[in-house]
C-alpha cells in the first residue's frame, strides 16, 4: 500500500480546510468537493482541484456517494477523508472505497458499524472488559417499550437514538410523565436525521463528566492512546469548550482510562485516529461510545503532545506502521472554544446572515481553526460552526487566561456568536476548578446568575455607554450631507482621520 | 438628550449628552461626567472607544434603532438604548394589551404545530417546532394570546421572517 498522493475531502467548513492545511504541509494534493450554496468557501478556494457536488441541501451534495465516488474516480484522487459528520461514520463509503480501489482514511467498516450501533458496542465493550453504564440490550420500537424499560432501570434515565451521534436525537427523562413528548421529539429527530426512530434506554449518571481519550491505531496491529480531554462544558450534547489533558480526576483513573480506551479500540481491531468516550462520576468511569472518525476537539491533543492527528490517518491510510506513540510525552494545557453562528440569548437559534468585518486573535499560544471570511455568508443548511480558538499554555490557568485575552481580540461583525457565553463560562467557580459537570452549561443558563468577571472595569455600564453613543453617532450622520469639510465622511470619521494626522505631525 | 439604556441583566443606566463634538462628547452616566470619544473603525460595526482615558475596543450589531448588541472584552451584552421621546412613547403603548406574531427566525421546516384555533395560551407556552441546521427548536409564545390564525401546516418549509401564526391578545381582567 503506497503513501497517498492525492485525498479528496468529503466535506466542507472549518475540518475541510483542516485536513486541506496537513495535505499542503505533507505535499499531498488535494481535491475539494462543493454544493452550490459553498462555491466561494475557502475549502474550494485552497484546493488543488474543486468539483460542485449539487445543490446546497446535504442531501443534494455532501451526502451524495454516488458523485464522491465519481469524482475521485474522475481525479484519480488515491485516498478520500471524510472528516466528521456528514458521510464519516457510514461504512457504505468505506465499502464503496474499498470497491474502487481508493484508500478510505479512517477506520475498518466492522470497527464503525459496531461502533455505530449503540447495542452491538455496548455488547462488545462489555466482552472486553470496559465499563458501561447499566441499560437495555435492546432499543425501544415506542413510548411503552420505553416505560417498561425505564421502570426497569430506575429514573432518570436517558432516551438515546439507536443510530444517534452528534447529541441528535438524546433526551432526559426524570419521570414518567415526560416520557410521551421527550420519546416523540427525540424519535423523530431520529428518523429524520438517520432514518430510525428507535430508541435506547439507559441509566442517568448523577453529575457525569464528560471524559474522552484519543487513540490511534495503524494496519499493523499497533493501537495507542494519545492523552485524555475533558468536554463536560456542552449544551443539549453539543460542546462547547474542551481540553486536554483532563485534570480533577481520581487517582489513577488517568492511567486506567486510556488502558480501557485502548482495550475498546483493539476490541474492533480498530486503526485510524479515533475517540472513547466515557463518563466520569465519583471516580468511576463508563463506556459512552465510540467516535469511529477525526473529532472536532482533536487539536487540543495535537497542541498538548505535539502531534498532527490528520498526518498520522493519512499515513495510516498509506499502510504506513506508526513509531510507538506512547512514548509521547504531554506538555502543558490546551483549551478549545468552539465559535458557533448562533444566540445564546435567544434560545440558541441559528444565527444567519453575513460575516461582515473579522479580527482573529494572533499572538503566543494562539491557534485558530477556521474556514470563515469576510463576506462568508452563513446558511441554515449545515452546522454552525464557523471556527475553533484553541489557546495553549505551560499549564491549564496560563490556557485559560489565555483563550479569555483570545476571545477579547476576537471580532465577528455580521453575525451572533457563541463566544460571549464562552468568555462568561471560563471565568465561572466550577470551570476553573474544573468540576463542572456536562449540565453545568444548562444550569448555568437557567440561573442566570451575574457573570463572575475578572476585568477592573463595569463592562456592562460601559456596553450601556457604548450603546449611548453609537446612537448618538447614527444621529450625528446626516450631518454628513451638509458639512463640506467632512468631505462626505461621518464627522466621526473625519474627526479621527484629522486626529490621526495631528498625531503624526507632532511626532 | 437623555438616554435609558437597559441591559438584559435588569440594570438600568440613564446617560444624558451634555456637550457633543464631531468624535466626542461629555456625558454624564447615572450623575457621573464622562469625557467620551469614538471613533468608527470600519463603518461595519467595529469602534474604539475612550472613556475617561480608558481605551476599548466594542462593536455593535443592531437589531433595530434601539436594540444592540454590544460586544466588548470578548462579552456580548443586550442592550436597549432609548431616548426621552421614545420612552414617552413606549410607556403608553405598554399600557395596551399586545397582540403577538410568531415568526420563523429562521428559514426552516415545520415539523409540529401545539396549537389549535382559538386555543388560549400562557406567555412561556410552546406554538411549534421548527427544525433548522438539523436541530429541532420550541417555538414559544412571549406574552400569551388566543390562537387567532395559523397561516402554516406541519412539514411545510418555512422562509426566515415568514409569519406562522397570529395570536390575538388576552382580554385584561375586569
Amino acid at each position: 500500500m503506497p503513501p497517498l498522493r492525492k485525498v479528496l475531502i468529503a466535506n466542507r467548513g472549518e475540518i475541510a480546510l483542516r485536513i486541506l492545511r496537513t495535505c499542503r504541509e505533507m505535499g499531498v494534493d488535494t481535491v475539494a468537493v462543493y454544493s452550490e450554496a459553498d462555491r466561494e468557501a475557502l475549502h474550494v478556494r485552497f484546493a488543488n482541484e474543486a468539483y460542485l457536488l449539487g445543490g446546497p441541501a446535504p442531501a443534494d451534495s455532501y451526502l451524495r456517494l454516488d458523485r464522491i465516488m465519481e469524482i475521485a474516480r474522475k481525479t484519480g484522487a488515491d485516498g478520500i477523508h471524510p472528516g466528521f459528520g456528514f458521510l464519516a461514520e457510514n461504512p457504505a463509503l468505506v465499502a464503496a472505497c474499498e470497491e474502487a480501489g481508493v484508500a478510505f482514511i479512517g477506520p475498518p467498516v466492522r470497527a464503525m458499524e459496531i461502533m455505530g450501533d449503540k447495542l452491538a458496542s455496548r455488547r462488545a465493550m462489555i466482552e472486553a472488559g470496559v465499563p458501561v453504564v447499566p441499560g437495555t440490550t435492546d432499543p425501544a420500537a415506542d413510548v411503552d417499550e420505553a416505560l417498561a424499560a425505564a421502570e426497569d432501570i430506575g429514573y432518570p434515565v436517558m432516551l438515546k437514538a439507536s443510530a444517534g451521534g452528534g447529541g441528535k436525537g438524546i433526551r432526559v427523562v426524570r419521570e414518567p410523565s415526560e416520557m410521551e413528548s421527550a420519546f416523540s421529539t427525540a424519535s423523530g429527530e431520529a428518523a429524520s436525521a438517520f432514518g430510525d426512530g428507535r430508541m435506547y434506554v439507559e441509566k442517568m449518571v448523577v453529575e457525569p463528566r464528560h471524559i474522552e481519550v484519543q487513540v490511534v491505531g495503524d494496519r499493523h496491529g499497533n493501537c495507542y492512546a494519545i492523552g485524555t480531554r475533558e468536554c463536560s462544558i456542552q449544551r443539549r450534547h453539543q460542546k462547547l469548550i474542551e481540553e486536554a489533558p483532563a485534570v480533577n480526576l481520581a487517582d489513577g483513573v488517568s492511567e486506567r482510562i486510556q488502558e480501557a480506551a485502548v482495550a475498546a479500540a483493539k476490541a474492533v481491531d480498530y486503526f485510524s485516529a479515533g475517540t472513547v468516550e466515557f463518563l466520569y462520576s465519583r471516580g468511576e468511569f463508563y463506556f459512552l461510545e465510540m467516535n469511529t472518525r477525526l473529532q472536532v476537539e482533536h487539536p487540543v491533543t495535537e497542541e498538548v503532545y505535539g502531534v498532527d492527528l490528520v498526518e498520522l490517518m493519512i499515513r495510516v491510510a498509506g499502510g504506513e506502521e506508526l513509531e510507538d506513540l506512547s512514548a509521547l510525552e504531554p506538555r502543558g494545557h490546551a483549551i478549545e472554544v468552539r465559535i458557533n453562528a448562533e444566540d445564546a440569548a435567544n434560545n440558541f437559534m441559528p444565527s444567519l446572515g453575513t460575516v461582515s468585518g473579522l479580527r482573529m486573535p494572533f499572538g503566543p499560544g494562539a491557534r485558530v481553526d477556521g474556514a470563515v471570511y469576510h463576506g462568508m455568508e452563513i446558511t441554515p443548511y449545515y452546522d454552525a460552526m464557523i471556527a475553533k480558538l484553541i489557546a495553549s499554555g505551560a499549564d491549564r490557568e496560563q490556557a485559560r487566561r489565555r483563550m479569555m485575552r483570545m476571545l477579547q481580540e476576537l471580532h465577528i461583525g455580521g453575525v451572533t456568536t457563541s463566544a460571549g457565553l464562552a468568555m462568561q463560562i471560563l471565568q465561572t467557580e466550577e470551570f476553573c476548578a474544573a468540576r463542572a459537570d456536562t449540565n453545568f452549561v444548562e444550569r448555568y443558563l437557567e440561573e442566570g446568575r451575574a457573570p463572575q468577571r475578572e476585568f477592573a472595569d463595569d463592562l456592562e455600564e460601559v456596553a450601556a455607554i457604548v450603546a449611548a453613543l453609537h446612537r448618538i453617532h447614527q444621529g450625528a450622520a446626516p450631518l454628513r450631507r451638509e458639512s463640506a469639510a467632512g468631505g462626505g465622511l461621518s464627522p466621526w470619521v473625519a474627526v479621527g482621520r484629522q486626529r490621526r494626522l495631528a498625531g503624526r505631525a507632532n511626532r | 438628550m437623555k438616554y435609558y439604556l437597559s441591559l438584559s441583566s435588569g440594570r438600568e443606566v440613564e446617560l444624558e449628552v451634555l456637550e457633543q463634538g464631531p468624535g466626542t462628547a461629555r456625558l454624564l452616566v447615572d450623575g457621573r461626567e464622562v469625557a467620551a470619544d469614538f471613533l468608527d473603525v470600519d463603518r461595519l460595526g467595529q469602534y474604539a472607544v475612550g472613556l475617561d482615558g480608558r481605551s476599548y475596543a466594542a462593536s455593535i450589531e443592531a437589531r433595530s434603532d434601539t436594540q444592540l448588541v454590544v460586544t466588548l472584552a470578548g462579552e456580548s451584552f443586550a442592550v436597549t438604548a432609548v431616548d426621552e421621546r421614545e420612552r414617552a412613547a413606549g410607556e403608553l403603548a405598554a399600557s395596551r394589551p399586545k397582540a403577538e406574531t410568531i415568526m420563523a427566525s429562521m428559514p426552516g421546516i415545520v415539523v409540529g404545530l401545539r396549537v389549535e384555533l382559538g386555543q388560549t395560551l400562557e406567555p412561556g407556552d410552546p406554538v411549534l417546532v421548527l427544525e433548522a441546521m438539523k436541530m429541532q427548536n420550541e417555538i414559544c409564545s412571549e406574552h400569551g394570546g388566543i390562537v387567532q390564525e395559523i397561516l402554516v401546516e406541519a412539514g411545510e418549509s418555512v422562509a426566515g421572517n415568514q409569519l406562522l401564526v397570529k395570536l390575538a391578545p388576552l382580554e385584561e381582567e375586569a
